[in-house]
């Protein structure tokens, strides 16, 4: 299954209610595992979208989605200006007041710990992020 | 259905009853009501998630900002989130430990109780 979504933040519902559906036609895909699946798939996309828009690309954004027996592998992709994500830089603890100054920064570490695997390809031409999800829960 | 937020005054606090999605689309809606209340004066902001079926991290990290901007107008924000599949995405990012997580509206102490 392939979608090819406008960059804007209203189409954010469609693409998890569509990659949700398609998953929940795997007999095998626990139902825990198609939540997981919808909120892993909201932040790539999303983080796709916010890395468009920091450099005014409207480019649409790639999703692809691929059921295959006991997994189940979502692929995204956008024209964004690229980023390490091995950069990503800690949040202060949450014991901490500096915690409430960060409201994002969440979503990669957020993506990694749902998936079994999480590849992220990145460039100055854009970010591919793949994402493998076995059908039971982690 | 994306987002709606529906003001609630109840004696020393006020609910805003989300329904919908709490996400990249939804997050300048819930964004533009705590900035309202904050400005309006409101010391005890009570987030009411029952009727949220989907937050992803954009969402918390709106609830972490009203909590911030409630906090700078010696306010203090409460949620409630009855939904253990919502409370799973606080626990995983450790907010958890930043919000009690309340079960209802009525379990949400009042301002004196906490004082």
């Amino acid at each position: 299954m392939e979608l090819v979504v406008p960059a804007r933040a209203e189409y954010l519902q469609l693409v998890r209610a569509i990659v949700g559906a398609t998953a929940g036609l795997e007999p095998s895909m626990d139902p825990g595992r198609v939540a997981d699946l919808r909120l892993v798939v909201s932040e790539a996309v999303s983080n796709a979208i916010k890395a468009q828009a920091s450099v005014g690309v409207a480019d649409p954004i790639l999703v692809r989605c691929e059921p295959s027996g006991d997994r189940i592998v979502v692929e995204v992709a956008d024209h964004g200006p690229g980023f390490d994500a091995g950069s990503v830089p800690d949040l202060p603890p949450v014991e901490t007041a500096e915690r409430l100054d960060h409201e994002s920064g969440l979503g990669v570490s957020l993506m990694r710990r749902l998936a079994d695997e999480a590849v992220v390809e990145s460039g100055p031409n854009g970010t591919v992020v793949r994402l493998t999800l076995g059908s039971r829960g982690r | 259905m994306r987002l709606d937020v529906h003001r609630s005054p109840r004696d020393d606090r006020v609910v805003l009853v989300l329904v919908g999605e709490l996400d990249l689309a939804g997050a300048p809606r819930l964004r533009q009501a705590v900035v309202a209340e904050a400005a309006a004066g409101e010391r005890h902001v009570v987030l009411d998630l029952t009727a949220v079926d989907f937050i992803d991290s954009t969402g918390l990290g709106v609830v972490v900002g009203a909590l911030r901007r409630l906090r700078t107008h010696d306010g203090e924000l409460s949620v409630v989130c009855p939904e253990p599949r919502l409370r799973r995405v606080f626990e995983m990012c450790d907010l958890d430990r930043v919000f009690t997580l309340h079960g209802s509206v009525d379990e949400v102490p009042s301002e004196r109780e906490t004082a």
